[in-house]
């Protein structure tokens, strides 16, 4: 694995919309080719994180810091795949990859869908792709132009629960083989487990718990390690509350 | 064997009927026209119908041909043609100009679009005696008002497209790194042109039908000039073949753009 990720920290950053605080105090530092994986309630500001480090929204207070300088305005190591996958419908499947290349480059679009098992699309339009292929292609575009910083939005959202342990498993290799930053934002406990070197849990505005993943990969979801770090992260998230209720509804 | 022969017969049967449908879809608007033709000529013929009236459509033909041969018809459609596409060019573009600026510029939008709104309800053919008040009889008149009357459809519908692009892919655009041009040219332009094609559609119906009004009223040549030279000397088969005649410009402007159209929204069908 060749780490050209970039560095990344997040310095006392807060943010607030409308005199409502969303994230405060967040203090964190990620190294060159981390995986990161984000999880929490809905609403709890783990897109605004990952809005704050792509640099589409500015923070209220304190600041990003890539590779030890301060970032202004857009993050341009970042390449973003979001929930949806906000193709061109007007564009072909490879020009849509080459929208972020310099000079439109068709090789290295094509290289791109070859990567991500599309390449036999590359001619056709967005439209008749299925849910998962539409994902590919939106994967595609963000690592066409070999990014040091991947963010994912919650990119799996939407799929079936086996186009997404696909997808999980082709990000992890293009990963695994690109070596970029990776933070992937996400409310599948399993998939963050699945995934990432650390979990972030954000909770009540601010990281409730920072938790390393020592397991090796690529990881199977089955074993009683996995299972027991499910069960750590969830009591985290429900409190005490979380196996008693569980409990209850089973009897 | 008879159950051969009923198996064999049974699988020709649906594709002759098949054929006969596809040839059946294929003319089946013609029908009616030429059934209506059919009757106007042999109520003519059979002088049910008056030639001051309406002449019979073989006379216009004739007098088509007549036309085209010694009075330089040609010529008199080619002026009537470039007056319309000179006026939709310069009316056009400016609606085209104007809707990109006010769909981008919030400050444009402010500054002009109520003003626009406002203008827009004026019947643009009501101005024609200000018009000729304004700039005589002259071309000059008779393309401003093709020019004002296309501008409102391209204008309208530019703007609506515009607006109507979805905000996150413009942000996706950003996030992957997109210049100012390469926002309009890759996301805004390709998003609106659905929009503008409907516009550019409504515009040409709008350009036909102000320049038939404009050119009826003060022309010196165009179909408009000799359908009223023949109102004037009671050639009621003149005046038939010009009305003909605007119509079929017309339809062949519409079908012109539906293959524009067509070509550049393939995208929306997949093919």
């Amino acid at each position: 694995m060749s780490i050209r990720g970039v560095e990344l920290g997040l310095r006392g950053l807060g943010k607030a919309i409308a005199n409502r605080t969303i994230l405060h105090d967040i203090n964190l530092e990620i190294k060159p080719g981390e995986f990161i994986a984000v999880i929490g309630k809905s609403g709890c500001g783990k897109t605004t994180l990952l809005r704050l480090i792509a640099g589409l929204t500015e923070p209220t207070i304190g600041q990003v810091a890539l590779d030890d300088s301060p970032l202004a305005g857009l993050n341009p190591a970042a390449r973003v795949m979001f929930q949806d996958a906000r193709l061109l419908p007007w564009k072909r499947v490879w020009e849509n990859v080459a929208l972020g290349l310099p000079g439109l480059n068709a090789d290295q679009a094509l290289q791109a869908l070859h990567q991500v098992g599309l390449a036999d699309r590359a001619y056709d339009w967005p439209l008749g792709l299925s849910g998962g292929e539409r994902q590919r292609l939106a994967l595609a575009r963000a690592i066409a132009n070999t990014p040091s910083l991947l963010l994912l939005d919650e990119p799996f959202g939407a799929l079936d629960a086996l186009t997404r342990i696909e997808m999980q498993q082709l990000v992890e290799q293009l990963w695994w083989a690109q070596g970029f930053t990776a933070i992937l934002v996400t409310h599948d406990v399993e998939e963050a487990i699945a995934l990432a070197d650390r979990v972030l849990l954000i909770q009540n505005q601010h990281i409730a718990l920072n938790l390393p993943i020592h397991l090796p990969r690529s990881r199977q979801r089955g074993s009683a390690e996995f299972a027991a770090i499910k069960d750590q992260l969830l009591g985290a998230i429900f409190g005490a509350g979380y196996p008693l209720a569980t409990r209850v509804v089973g009897a | 064997m008879a159950l051969a022969i009923e198996q064999t017969t049974s699988a020709t049967r649906p594709a002759r009927r098949l054929q006969l449908r596809q040839l059946g879809q294929r003319w089946l608007p013609w029908l009616v026209p030429i059934v209506l033709i059919g009757v106007w000529q042999l109520a003519a013929t059979l002088g049910w119908l008056s030639a001051r009236v309406l002449p019979a459509p073989s006379t216009i033909l004739q007098t088509t041909w007549d036309l085209l041969l010694h009075h330089n018809l040609l010529g008199d459609i080619a002026i009537s043609t470039r007056r319309a596409l000179v006026g939709l060019a310069i009316g056009g573009s400016l609606g085209f100009v104007f809707g990109l600026l006010n769909g981008t510029f919030p400050l444009s939008e402010r500054l002009f679009d109520s003003s626009f709104q406002m203008i827009r309800n004026i019947p643009h053919l009501a101005l024609l005696p200000l018009v000729i008040l304004w700039f005589g009889i002259g071309e000059t008149s008779r393309l401003f008002l093709v020019a004002f009357g296309v501008f409102f459809p391209l204008y309208l519908n530019t703007y609506h497209g515009v607006r109507s692009i979805d905000p996150k892919l413009r942000e996706m655009g950003i996030v992957y790194g997109l210049s100012k041009w390469g926002l309009f040219r890759h996301i805004i332009f390709p998003g609106a042109l659905p929009s503008i094609l409907v516009g550019l559609r409504y515009a040409l119906g709008v350009m036909w039908l102000t320049l038939i009004v404009a050119e009826s009223l003060a022309s010196n040549a165009g179909i408009g000039h000799l359908t009223m030279n023949a109102r004037e000397f009671m050639q009621t088969d003149v005046l038939v073949m010009g009305i003909v005649i605007y119509a079929l410009l017309g339809k062949l402007a519409d079908t012109i753009a539906r293959l524009i159209e067509r070509r550049s929204l393939r995208w929306q069908v997949g093919a």
